[in-house]
């Protein structure tokens, strides 16, 4: 959040500062009865304290399995096959269940679309705020609910000593969603996995839901990684953003480098299929074809039978991570930083 | 439904009209026709006449708990009072949040729900209140394609027979042989393969889902298809392939849309004529160009405010206070007043109607009309 950070973090892919969060050639694998599916295949990114990083793709491509990779909540029976994770230079990704238990929250707080699913619809929300305090901090039962009280104020919901007493169905979708923010700030982690947390609501209440993160998190230094699929809210949100495709990090870099100058031809052709109030363009940019299933990901890169620039490297041999420009791209266009502008 | 209940909202719905019709305040329908002809000369004879439509559901407790509860009858008026027009090859857009009876409007206007109060006119024929039988011939120029393309095709059914539905309801074409080659014809105008006429919707991704939705919905050769909200389950880059595929089978066939959506981009995009929704009403109408050069109403101003820019990296949208009334407890006056920045009492208390503007948009505002705002 801060712009020390930003400036810091011109390399795209790591920051001088010491990282909170150090993903490192994280694999997912989903084994099934046809063998082996590979979701995440060897994804690495930090976020350093306070920094919001985005992280952009379409469904399937593996943002929210990172994220819940990363909070130890991976639906079994996918496993982290390889890799680590590192808070503060500590390895999470092996944690027993209940040494997670007590990162997750702490440590890492985690706000999900769903507002109606991410509360007990049987406690008011009074109770599931001050159990999540009194769980992770050390306060009393009068101290915890005054805590609660005053989280629920500082999301901006009105009336908060009478609200807490009410159940999550009294709450309309944008109260609820506060109500959730309300809870993964409780005891003030240092990072947030935010996944897609402004999808179920309207624009008119997203704004709000936005901005609210937005000062919460600058107010308390927290750094959050938001996932999501809307390229207007990292825009305005992030500082770094991390666009990913097929369970792999396709470009990775400061968010106006990767808007106004994507290197990846994938980033190019996202950001054109964006219709915007203001172009007037006949058609949108497409990218023809879909992007591959996890059983059928093609050899290369997984983008080339969609790229308009593919050629024989591409077809035969996977890019990893490569600077272009400000930005890390997956793509041989940067071999030696040959500068070939992939354009749109 | 039992018996009771379905005699009940028969008696409801009498009364529901009686009470639409004493209420409303907003554009009579001699109103519309007065406009319809200031605005005649400009655009082509309108294909599509919505006049004052209303569509008042009974969400009241069942009879039962009613009487021994002494609960009161609640009616919910999704739409209330909407009028608009198309004209013939062109594009409305509705906008709208969530709840402000965008979908309730296109649903009536194919049929699927009738009409509380008002008429809808297709070529000057009243199409509201034909029975299924008789409307049957009007129908097959209306078709309508859903948002969730998950949902919305027969998973048991092969393409072949989704696409060929509507050509055999409708008696189009006869003989299997004839209706298999036109099926194919259609998948390829959607940019599918002739083969895939034997597959079934799983085998198929969204995008590709959302183009069978829209074979389908051309199968019938209509002139006008309502389209409620056609690419919001899908991502960006899909999103493009289906807008622009949208986009040129209504040049190549010179088709009509009346377009949901709640992206303001989206709309942007696709749209002749704008008309922004809050609460059942339409609060502003007016040509593309005027409304997002030109935001007139404070809700439309709002809702413009509230797109992420993608230019401005790091400057942040001005969020709007407030969130949507319950719609089953409407304020009174302008629905809109307890958000907006303009109220005052004349707002609290009287509805405002649709006024022309010099430059052809409409808005229902008593800030603008007293050039408050």
């Amino acid at each position: 959040m801060t712009t020390g950070v930003t400036s810091a973090s011109s390399k795209g892919l790591t920051t001088d500062i010491a990282p909170l969060l150090e993903v490192r050639n994280l694999v997912v694998e989903f084994p099934t009865r046809r063998g082996t599916l590979r979701a995440l295949d060897d994804v690495s990114f930090t976020i350093a304290p306070g920094e919001v990083l985005g992280v952009v793709g379409e469904s399937g491509a593996g943002k929210s399995l990172t994220g819940a990779s990363i909070i130890g909540l991976l639906e079994p029976p996918g496993r982290i096959a390889g890799g680590q994770i590192l808070l503060n230079g500590q390895r999470i990704d092996h944690l027993d269940a209940h040494r997670m238990r007590r990162i997750r929250g702490k440590e890492i707080g985690a706000i999900f679309q769903d507002p109606l699913t991410s509360l007990n619809p049987l406690y008011t929300v009074g109770r599931q705020l001050t159990e999540t305090i009194q769980t992770h901090l050390d306060l009393s039962a009068s101290q915890a609910r005054t805590r609660a009280i005053e989280l629920l104020a500082s999301t901006g919901i009105p009336a908060p000593q009478a609200r807490i007493d009410h159940y999550p169905h009294q709450f309309s979708g944008g109260m609820r969603q506060r109500v959730v923010i309300a809870l993964a700030l409780a005891a003030q982690p240092k990072l947030i996995v935010a996944d897609e947390p402004t999808t179920a609501l309207d624009v008119s209440i997203q704004a709000q839901i936005i901005a609210l993160l937005k000062t919460l998190c600058r107010e308390q230094g927290t750094a959050v990684m938001l996932v999501t699929h809307d390229m207007g809210v990292i825009a305005e949100t992030a500082d770094r953003v991390a666009v990913m495709y097929a369970g792999r990090v396709a470009e990775i870099g400061p968010v106006a480098e990767v808007i106004h100058r994507p290197r990846h031809p994938y980033t190019v052709g996202l950001m054109g299929s964006i219709p915007a109030v203001g172009a007037n363009k006949e058609r949108l940019a497409q990218i023809d074809g879909a992007m591959p299933r996890l059983g059928a990901i093609p050899a290369g890169c997984a983008f080339n039978p969609r790229c308009p620039m593919a050629f024989d490297e591409c077809r035969s041999q996977r890019p990893n991570l490569m600077q272009a420009g400000a930005s890390m791209a997956a793509c041989w266009l940067h071999e030696d930083n040959l500068s070939q502008e992939p354009s749109a | 439904m039992s018996l009771i209940d379905r005699f009940g909202e028969q008696l409801d719905r009498g009364r529901a009209e009686t009470t639409a019709t004493a209420t409303a305040t907003t554009t009579s329908p001699a109103q519309a026709q007065a406009q319809a002809q200031a605005s005649a000369p400009a655009t082509p004879a309108p294909l599509v006449v919505v006049e004052d439509i209303a569509k008042v559901f009974d969400v009241s407790a069942p009879w039962l708990n009613r009487v021994l509860e002494g609960k009161p009858r609640s009616l919910l008026r999704a739409v209330d009072g909407v009028s608009f027009e198309i004209p013939q090859g062109q594009t409305l857009a509705l906008v709208g949040e969530s709840g402000c009876g965008k979908s309730t409007v296109a649903r009536m206007l194919v049929g699927l729900y009738p009409t509380s109060r008002g008429r809808v006119l297709y070529k000057g024929t009243d199409i509201s209140q034909l029975s299924t039988g008789s409307g049957r011939a009007m129908r097959s120029q209306l078709q309508m394609i859903f948002q969730d393309p998950y949902a919305s095709l027969n998973p048991r059914w092969k393409v072949l027979d989704i696409i060929a539905e509507p050509i055999r309801v409708h008696r189009l074409i006869q003989g299997q042989a004839a209706i298999t080659e036109r099926v194919e014809a259609l998948l390829g105008q959607v940019g599918l393969a002739a083969a895939d006429a034997q597959k079934y919707p799983h085998q198929f991704s969204g995008g590709q889902r959302q183009r069978l939705s829209i074979a389908r919905a051309l199968a019938s050769q209509p002139q006008f298809l309502v389209c409620d909200e056609p690419t919001s389950a899908l991502d960006v880059s899909v999103q493009a392939q289906v807008l622009n595929l949208m986009r040129e089978i209504q040049q190549r066939e010179s088709l009509t849309y009346l377009f949901i959506s709640h992206n303001l981009a989206v709309v942007h995009h696709v749209s002749d004529h704008v008309g922004v929704m809050y609460l059942g009403r339409i609060v502003e109408l007016a040509p593309k160009r005027t409304l997002f050069a030109m935001p007139r109403h404070p809700y439309t101003r709002m809702l413009l405010d509230a797109i992420p820019d993608m230019q401005m990296t790091g400057k942040s949208r001005t969020p709007v206070a407030g969130e949507v009334p319950n719609p089953l407890n409407p304020p009174p006056g302008c629905t809109f007043h307890p958000r907006c920045p303009h109220a005052n009492d004349r707002c609290k208390s009287e509805r405002p109607v649709l006024m022309r503007l010099a430059d052809g948009a409409q808005v229902a505002c008593h800030a603008i009309e007293e050039g408050r705002a």
